[in-house]
């Protein structure tokens, strides 16, 4: 083959769907990096061609169109997946073909695949923070709202189990809605956690109908500043869906937020903006999306193959400068040392980071026990 | 996925506190035996990733080291004929298997080392977990099971031995059977031992009285 041939990647990001909001960004945050690789010369003077399609948040379409990529199209390397399901949906695909998938998105732990890597945060790399941060805050009695689907299900456990390590730490009720629900499926909802007055709500609602639920507490007068929102999926596009002022003084946990203060991330967001405008919201997930394409680009430009024998040994402990900081990919479990840190939505629809780690923390993706306190001193708090 | 529109459901799984044998998993002591080859590689790294502190040994230990939670045993071809004969032990370690073929004779050899789990070769990090944490379940129910079995065989004797007292009694001294019951047992408080053994003497002493040539 000749080296000066283009490289195929598969992209699968949704565009359309219950999802199509947060995915979108991702398929941007890929796109502009591929760009970024591409201006400088590509790989070892190689250009990134991307084959990319439209799985509608469906997990048979992902499984679908991920085997369409290997077979057909013949990439070697796929970047995609949100909701869990669709990732459990092309495993079995990069497995059986021997390909890779990167995976940019926080999930819930309790995988391992050889033929994965994990750019987004594990638990123990956002939901324990969260819980801490918001029971010193505010108290430990909890109300647990989710979409119905697995992610909301294992976090949750990982909440209740956090809850209970606090005195007088109590799960006041828990509620799931349909990944499609409107405004009206919170309406019992909120009425429930107006008479059960808990000390936050920990929400694990994903996708378009993030807004939904913000909207129907703003709707019922509730008081951030009471009873606040804590999520780990809330990010700058769900805040841009519902508006800022109804998503100020909620809190989300996550390694990235676009208000970071560095240099590295002030350079990429005006890149990025240069090349596709306001398109899309920078958010943790199109970040871990942009950073994970340059990890792929440096491995492949040492092994000088995209085939996963050469490539994975030049991922495994390979480090990128992302606008989060210095991550890594940890070479025992394959996912990645992050920064932990706490945004409270504010009135531009930002995140006034609160709390944030100085050290990157290690990714540890099979813990069942996790516990409160050994890891805040490693928190600073960036509060007045 | 369910495309019928559905309420908010109070109830989608129900929050138990988590089972003791998935909180222990850090301190689990595991022994693996099994080549030193790419899969047995896979196994312990996976082990690792759970968590669990993992020893490998091929070929095997005559036994796994003392403390030992759980074994992991390669049943390839060649090592068919080997006797794991500490598998027996009452207090044996529980045992997964990992298999290459699933012929009746590898079977054979899973049943007859007690596995409480197979684990097909190669080993895939999916499904290692669940395997683990059923086999370690198993054991201890079957072990909790074992002791009940034995407590109520000895009840249930004691039951028999008991009856049989009240019958030589009846028949002696032509009382009802509540009452034998209550001389048997006001016996075994003022001698403090149980009413078993005051039953077993009264039946021995009735063998011995009642001994005719």
């Amino acid at each position: 083959m000749s080296q000066t041939e283009p490289i195929k990647v598969g992209i699968l990001y949704s565009e359309t769907g219950v999802t199509s909001g947060i995915e979108s960004s991702q398929l941007l945050g890929t796109l502009f990096a591929i760009e970024e690789i591409n201006q400088s010369g590509g790989i070892n003077g190689r250009e990134i061609t991307p084959v990319r399609y439209d799985p509608q948040s469906d997990p048979t379409r992902y499984r679908a169109l991920a085997e369409r990529l290997v077979s057909i199209d013949n990439v070697k390397v796929i970047f995609g997946c949100y909701m869990s399901n669709t990732r459990k949906a092309v495993i079995p695909v990069v497995e059986r073909w021997n390909r890779i998938l990167f995976y940019a998105t926080l999930y819930e732990g309790f995988e391992f695949s050889n033929n994965l890597i994990y750019t987004g945060a594990a638990p123990n790399q956002n939901s324990v923070q969260l819980a801490d941060f918001m029971m010193a805050t505010f108290g430990a009695r909890v109300y647990l709202v989710g979409s119905d689907y697995i992610y909301p299900y294992e976090s949750n456990r990982i909440m209740t189990d956090l809850v209970m390590q606090r005195q007088g730490g109590e799960t006041l009720g828990k509620r799931y809605v349909p990944l499609d629900a409107t405004e009206r499926d919170f309406t019992k909802v909120i009425a429930d956690i107006k008479e059960q007055q808990p000390d936050f709500i920990f929400s694990t609602v994903v996708g378009d109908s993030t807004k939904y639920f913000y909207r129907a507490y703003a709707e019922a007068g509730l008081d951030p500043k009471k009873i606040p929102i804590a999520s780990l999926t809330t990010c700058e596009v769900e805040v841009a869906q519902m508006g800022a002022s109804v998503a100020a003084g909620h809190f989300t946990s996550s390694p990235y937020f676009q208000s970071i203060d560095s240099p590295a991330n002030h350079a990429c967001l005006a890149k990025f903006r240069s090349h596709f405008g306001e398109q899309a919201e920078p958010n943790a997930s199109w970040e871990a999306a942009y950073f994970q394409v340059h990890l792929f680009a440096n491995a492949m430009r040492a092994a000088g193959s995209d085939d996963i024998d050469a490539l994975m040994p030049e991922l495994l402990g390979a480090e990128f400068l992302a606008p989060q900081g210095r991550v890594r990919v940890e070479p025992s479990n394959h996912h990645t040392c992050l920064y932990p840190r706490i945004g409270r939505a504010n009135a531009k629809g930002q995140f006034t980071i609160v709390r944030e780690s100085t050290r990157a923390v290690s990714p540890d993706p099979y813990l069942v026990t996790h516990s409160l306190g050994d890891w805040t001193l490693a928190l600073n708090s960036l509060e007045a | 996925m369910d495309k019928g529109r559905k309420h908010a459901s109070p109830s989608a799984p129900s929050f138990r506190a988590i089972p003791q044998i998935l909180k222990d998993l850090r301190s689990l002591r595991v022994c693996v035996f099994h080549p030193h080859d790419q899969d047995g590689e896979g196994l312990t790294r996976q082990l690792e990733r759970i968590g669990c502190q993992v020893q490998a040994f091929w070929p095997p230990l005559p036994e796994p080291p003392d403390g030992t939670d759980l074994v992991f045993i390669a049943i390839n071809p060649n090592m068919i004929n080997h006797d794991f004969a500490w598998c027996d032990g009452e207090e044996a370690p529980p045992v997964i298997a990992v298999v290459t073929y699933e012929n009746p004779t590898i079977i054979e050899a899973v049943l007859r080392i007690g596995a409480k789990g197979v684990v097909a070769s190669p080993v895939r990090s999916f499904g290692l977990l669940s395997a683990l944490v059923l086999a370690r379940e198993l054991t201890i129910d079957l072990k909790g099971q074992r002791k009940r079995i034995a407590r109520l065989e000895a009840k249930l004797s004691g039951i028999r031995v008991i009856t049989e007292a009240q019958e030589i009694l009846c028949f002696q001294r032509r009382i009802t059977k509540d009452d034998a019951y209550r001389l048997i047992r006001d016996q075994a408080m003022s001698k403090r031992v149980t009413t078993e053994e005051i039953a077993s003497s009264i039946i021995n002493a009735n063998e011995i009285l009642s001994y005719k040539n």
